[in-house]
């Protein structure tokens, strides 16, 4: 059975620059995998790209999302198939509140699976237990998305945003950055909330404690705009006591 | 004839108590084109009106048109169709008429060429209005005008020291291609009084409506207005604001929403003259298509208003390839002692906030009109009556080919 994320030989620019160099990789349903690496390797690109942001130009290769191409998909119909991007800075959208923008995004998906929508009594009772778990207070539904968030409060904001959605596969980019250690186990308890053999979930992180409440089943480094490494758990632990000066010559060689 | 030859015509068949208001007309002539406070007036929609004579003063009353607004609640309605008073008017208690000045204080004015269609509205109303007014209260102001029409409104209004009058404007109906709508409204705000003061200029069809206001607010009094702009093919308003009296607040907020070939040109001519005046104007300003939204904040802080703060927020998105804002802080500033900030900027959406709406899967439209939604929210937030503010939304909307918010956030 294929892959539930399948990239192959993936070429992408921004401004001109090529960033993405061919890079391949397959993330099975039921998986976490974690994509680690140096400043300016590619990940954040990788995230984005996969999302749709406009601006990126990709000259090669492919992008299949549970058989679909999903580079021929506009970035809300991703979104609708069940991609969901945690961003690793999300804006913040005053005069938008965040229920609003809960329920619409969570009929949006409904709609495209040909699911009814969630009426506004049946979504608060949904959000008020996704809240729970991600420990935030119901004050936050009712203002701007972000407005006035701290970092950990966005952060919180984007995986309870994912929650509500459950998507299939969620792309999560530096999600732990700027996160406190209380606030690192409620975000990482919230990911391990979605975890399913039907689900797949991408974390790029820089860090090796993000990988110790969220236990990867496959770990990759991104170097130089492709994966020049996959292994386990295993690899983590050790980038965090050699760094990635070793991979990177191992790259350059190839 | 020209524009101009067709107003001395009808200047001409005027009964001599609005002769001052037509001579100082007369000599102002009209603006100057080139002039930087009318460079977006779009002075040539003029040369469209098919006749500057009053309809209403001309022809004999009819019935009250159809689809005329709901009445507010809580509100008396004064009424005028085409300028002239209708059946269906009510006024609240402690609402009294008194004999009309406005043409002259107009003339008065140093700032008579900015209220020079003013002194055209004054000089031609069917039907001049003036009212004292004290206590507490509401009322509503419909203005309605019918397809085709020239219609003249020129309303005087004058607060007693502490009274408190909620002030809910609404223009409505059509003026059609070759129209015009002319108003003229003189506020007078003595010590202690409060104006709160919402103004809906929606009227539909491709018309000219020229919109002037004078307000005088004196010590310790305020004045709150929310202007909202969303219909005929060019407005022009013209507003000119004194804080007089020590302690005198403003505080003015307004929006345009314009599309197609639409002129959304504001003026405000703010003087700070008395000490501890307070002062602020937010503006929130769409064009589409090929629109021209264009507002000046001109305000003046003269040597007499030390103590003076005052806060200017203009900003304006651009939604159309021709479509084109133009934002005009100024400020003049005369005495020390004075806390003035003022920002002004133009752009389009903002292309992260759109993908970042985009992925959570809404389509493009819903997450481009919540974002223009957003962008106007400041003035929408606390505009009151409710109903009011669901007929500003739905102008806004049908400017912008959007869904207003109740339909959007069901």
């Amino acid at each position: 059975m294929s892959a539930l994320l399948e990239i192959e030989g993936l070429r992408a620019r921004v401004a001109g620059t090529e960033v993405l160099k061919g890079l391949t990789l397959a993330v099975p349903a039921g998986e976490v995998h974690a994509i680690m690496g140096p400043n300016g390797s590619g990940k954040s690109t990788l995230a984005h790209v996969l999302a749709g942001r406009p601006g990126y130009e990709i000259t090669a290769g492919s992008a299949r999302f549970a058989g679909a191409d999903l580079l021929a998909m506009a970035p809300e119909e991703r979104a609708r198939a069940g991609l969901f991007l945690g961003f690793q800075y999300p804006v913040e959208i005053a005069g938008v509140n965040n229920a609003y923008l809960l329920r619409a995004a969570l009929n949006a998906r409904r709609r495209a699976r040909g699911e009814p929508e969630v009426d506004a009594f049946d979504f608060l009772a949904l959000v008020r237990g996704k809240m729970k778990t991600m420990q935030m207070d119901e004050a936050f539904l009712a203002r701007g998305v972000n407005e006035g968030f701290s970092g950990g409060e966005k952060k919180r904001n984007e995986i309870l945003q994912m929650l509500v959605l459950e998507p299939t596969l969620a792309v999560l980019d530096e999600t732990d950055s700027g996160l406190d250690i209380d606030a690192l186990k409620v975000v990482s308890q919230g990911i391990n909330t979605l975890r399913s053999p039907d689900r797949a979930v991408v974390l790029v992180t820089h860090y090796q404690r993000l990988l110790d409440h969220v236990a990867p089943d496959r770990v990759h480094v991104l170097a130089r705009g492709r994966i020049v490494q996959s292994g386990g758990p295993e690899l983590a632990l050790e980038l965090e006591k050699r760094g990635y000066d070793w991979l990177l010559e191992g790259a350059s060689a190839a | 004839m020209s524009a101009l030859e067709r107003i001395h015509s009808a200047l001409d068949a005027l009964p001599a108590a609005r002769a001052a208001a037509a001579a100082r007309l007369r000599t102002l002539g009209l603006p100057p084109r080139n002039h930087e406070d009318w460079r977006y007036a779009n002075l040539a929609a003029l040369e469209a009106v098919a006749d500057f004579r009053s309809h209403a003063a001309a022809a004999p009353p009819s019935a009250l048109p159809t689809g005329l607004p709901e009445p507010l609640p809580g509100h008396a309605r004064l009424l005028l169709v085409d300028g002239r008073l209708a059946a269906g008017t009510s006024l609240p208690t402690g609402l009294r008429a008194t004999a009309p000045t406005a043409a002259s204080a107009a003339a008065d004015d140093a700032g008579a060429g900015l209220l020079r269609f003013g002194l055209l509205a004054s000089a031609l109303a069917p039907t001049p209005l003036a009212f004292e007014f004290d206590g507490e209260g509401a009322l509503e102001l419909l203005l309605v005008a019918t397809p085709g029409a020239t219609g003249y409104a020129s309303i005087e209004l004058r607060l007693a020291p502490q009274a408190k009058l909620q002030l809910a404007e609404r223009h409505a109906g059509s003026t059609g291609p070759q129209g015009l709508a002319c108003h003229h409204l003189s506020l007078r705000l003595a010590d202690g009084a409060q104006l709160r003061h919402q103004r809906l200029l929606a009227l539909g069809g491709q018309g000219l409506q020229l919109d002037t206001l004078d307000a005088v607010v004196g010590a310790s009094s305020l004045y709150q207005q929310r202007c909202m702009v969303a219909g005929a093919g060019t407005v022009r308003s013209s507003q000119s604001l004194r804080l007089a009296g020590r302690g005198a607040q403003l505080d003015w907020q307004g929006l345009a929403a314009g599309s197609g070939r639409d002129v959304r040109d504001i003026l405000l001519a703010l003087r700070h003259e008395a000490p501890e005046t307070v002062s602020s104007q937010l503006f929130r300003g769409i064009a589409d298509g090929r629109a021209r939204v264009a507002c000046t904040a001109d305000a003046y802080v003269a040597a007499s208003a030390p103590g003076t703060r005052l806060a200017q927020s203009l900003r304006g998105l651009i939604d159309g390839e021709g479509a084109e804002v133009d934002l005009r802080p100024r400020l003049t500033i005369l005495t020390d002692a004075v806390q003035a900030s003022h920002g002004a900027t133009t752009g389009r959406l903002d292309e992260d906030l759109l993908f970042y709406l985009l992925a959570r899967g809404l389509d493009a439209a819903e997450a481009r009109a919540l974002l223009k939604w957003a962008f106007l929210g400041e003035v929408f937030a606390g505009c009151e009556p409710a109903a009011l503010r669901v007929a500003a939304e739905r102008a806004i909307a049908a400017q912008l080919r959007e869904r207003p918010p109740a339909e959007l956030l069901q």
